[in-house]
């Protein structure tokens, strides 16, 4: 078993692990992480304006159009609030000026729109690919922003200004060029040259998103995140950096579907899908093993099942990970890896068949899951069913490893309290 | 007084280690200030003046960024060992708090 999680960490664990900290998608990652509390507190909105109590519902329905604004200006220009973010966090990882990476990002980005006059009004923006559809176009714009402001800086192709200019002013007269070359660049390509950027990339990444919505595509990362957690490492922080955008993809369309009253939405697999049906307790789903230490013979088990039953509940799972230990623990390893598919699976087919309505809200983590899966399915009462299922499933999949577990350990105290009497 | 950064994915789990080293700290009349932070809060909070960073077991795979920025400041950092990150587990991350500085 020693063997096999050598091989686990070498073969699997050192590559996803490098590719998850390297430099484009580390800035891909904490800039879309710093739009989360946007996102969450806006597509609450969502659940206001479509509560799930009916008579609720009848009253707000005349409001829908103001109750939703706030949500349209969050969720809705997600995209451009990530693309500062990242452009921010790339800058910065190269030494950079992040505040300087960030506008010319969101420039970047915004330049691959074409304004359109209305009359009355006058120019205006359209919103359509400024939320998650336009999540991709966002990424590269800002990476090429931020790539041209790095390439020019280190071979000197700026204005230098004298020493005693204040920082901010020297800041701005540095970004000139770099603003010049990636204005004129876009400008030529979409405006004069009339080629649809955005069209381009997102036709590009299309695959990609179709793929996470399929049931392989949810299996995936969930088999992914366990295997990396059995060896200890922050799965979600990792395989997230990576699937983050095609969640957010896939959860945009399904709030757009929702924001317009859809009854049936078109994605299963945002990431409220994992979060709330399936890492229940944690990744994992270890409330239920949890659960599972309350009841045990085994004082060590018993008093972990205590100091980490809130914290689970939480879904903070660190203690129970490190403190059973699950990690490089061949019996509770088995399923922690197991488990969690066969939820998913479950969940999955519930979801395709319409039983359980798709998740369009983005819940804060920390929420415990029946709680948080009511809310990510605006208001779905068989999500909390579903919730429940799956918390007895894992525990019965727990079960046995854990009583071999309780076994061993109970055997352990027991020579400890011979060796110390 | 030392004073101890701990570096977790958001800061949630290191926060419950944080209390079982302050309640073995407390136990040994120790007096420590241990703070729990994310690794998105890292590059700001490293330079409010800290004696020491641990990095939690699950994220050690950042180390070597984090390092970069810790060297610099010339503060000790190293990864708390995973049977240490558990509620249970205060006197062995103490231990090893001592260890460091």
């Amino acid at each position: 078993m020693n063997k096999f999680f050598e091989v686990v960490e070498k073969i699997f664990m050192a590559p996803m692990t490098k590719l998850a900290e390297q430099r484009h998608l580390r800035a891909i990652r904490d800039g879309i992480v710093s739009t989360m509390s946007l996102i969450i507190i806006g597509s609450f909105f969502l659940v206001i304006a479509f509560p799930p109590i009916p008579a609720l519902a009848e009253l707000v329905k005349p409001h829908i159009g103001k109750i939703l604004f706030p949500f349209r200006l969050t969720m809705g220009l997600m995209a451009l609030y990530a693309s500062y973010g990242i452009g921010y966090s790339l800058a910065k990882s190269y030494k950079l000026d992040g505040v300087s990476g960030g506008i010319l990002s969101m420039a970047a980005f915004l330049l691959t729109i074409v304004p359109q006059t209305v009359k009355g009004i006058g120019w205006v923006l359209p919103m359509g690919n400024l939320g998650g559809s336009g999540m991709f176009v966002a990424i590269i714009m800002s990476i090429f922003a931020v790539e041209v402001m790095r390439f020019l800086q280190t071979r000197k192709i700026m204005f230098k200004m004298p020493e005693g200019v204040p920082d901010s002013v020297a800041r701005s007269f540095e970004a000139l060029i770099p603003a010049a070359v990636i204005i004129t660049v876009i400008w030529v390509i979409r405006h004069l040259l009339n080629f649809d950027i955005q069209v381009f990339i997102m036709n590009l990444f299309k695959p990609l998103v179709t793929a996470g919505n399929t049931l392989p595509g949810v299996l995936v990362p969930i088999i992914l995140i366990t295997l990396l957690w059995a060896a200890g490492i922050h799965g979600v922080s990792v395989v997230g950096a990576i699937a983050r955008p095609i969640w957010l993809v896939l959860l945009d369309e399904n709030m757009k579907a929702a924001a317009e009253g859809a009854k049936i939405l078109p994605n299963i697999a945002p990431e409220p899908f994992f979060q709330w049906f399936v890492w229940i307790g944690g990744s994992g789903a270890t409330l239920a093993l949890v659960i599972l230490f309350l009841t045990s013979k085994a004082k060590y088990l018993k008093q972990l099942g205590k100091a980490s039953l809130i914290p689970s509940i939480c879904n903070i799972n660190e203690p129970v990970v490190f403190g059973a230990p699950i990690m490089l623990n061949p019996i509770l390893v088995i399923p922690f890896i197991i488990g969690p598919v066969i939820t998913g699976i479950l969940s999955y087919v519930a979801m395709a068949l319409n039983l359980v309505t798709r998740p369009s809200v983005l819940a804060p983590w920390t929420l415990p899951a029946p709680i948080g899966a009511y809310l990510a399915t605006g208001g779905d009462w068989r999500a909390v069913i579903l919730v429940l299922i799956n918390i007895a499933i894992m525990a019965i999949i727990y079960y046995p490893f854990f009583k071999i577990y309780e076994k061993k350990l109970l055997e352990e105290e027991k020579e400890q309290a011979k060796s110390t009497s | 007084m030392k004073k101890v950064l701990l570096v977790c994915s958001g800061g949630m789990s290191s926060a419950i280690v944080v209390k079982a080293i302050e309640k073995e700290a407390a136990k040994e009349n120790m007096e420590i200030v241990v703070k729990a932070i994310g690794t998105g809060e890292y590059d700001e909070e490293i330079r409010q003046g800290w004696d020491l960073v641990l990095v939690a077991p699950q994220v050690r795979h950042r180390l070597t960024v984090f390092k970069e920025v810790a060297d610099e400041l010339g503060i000790p950092i190293d990864v708390i060992s995973a049977q240490g990150y558990s509620p249970m587990g205060g006197a062995k991350v103490l231990k090893q708090i001592k260890s460091l500085i």
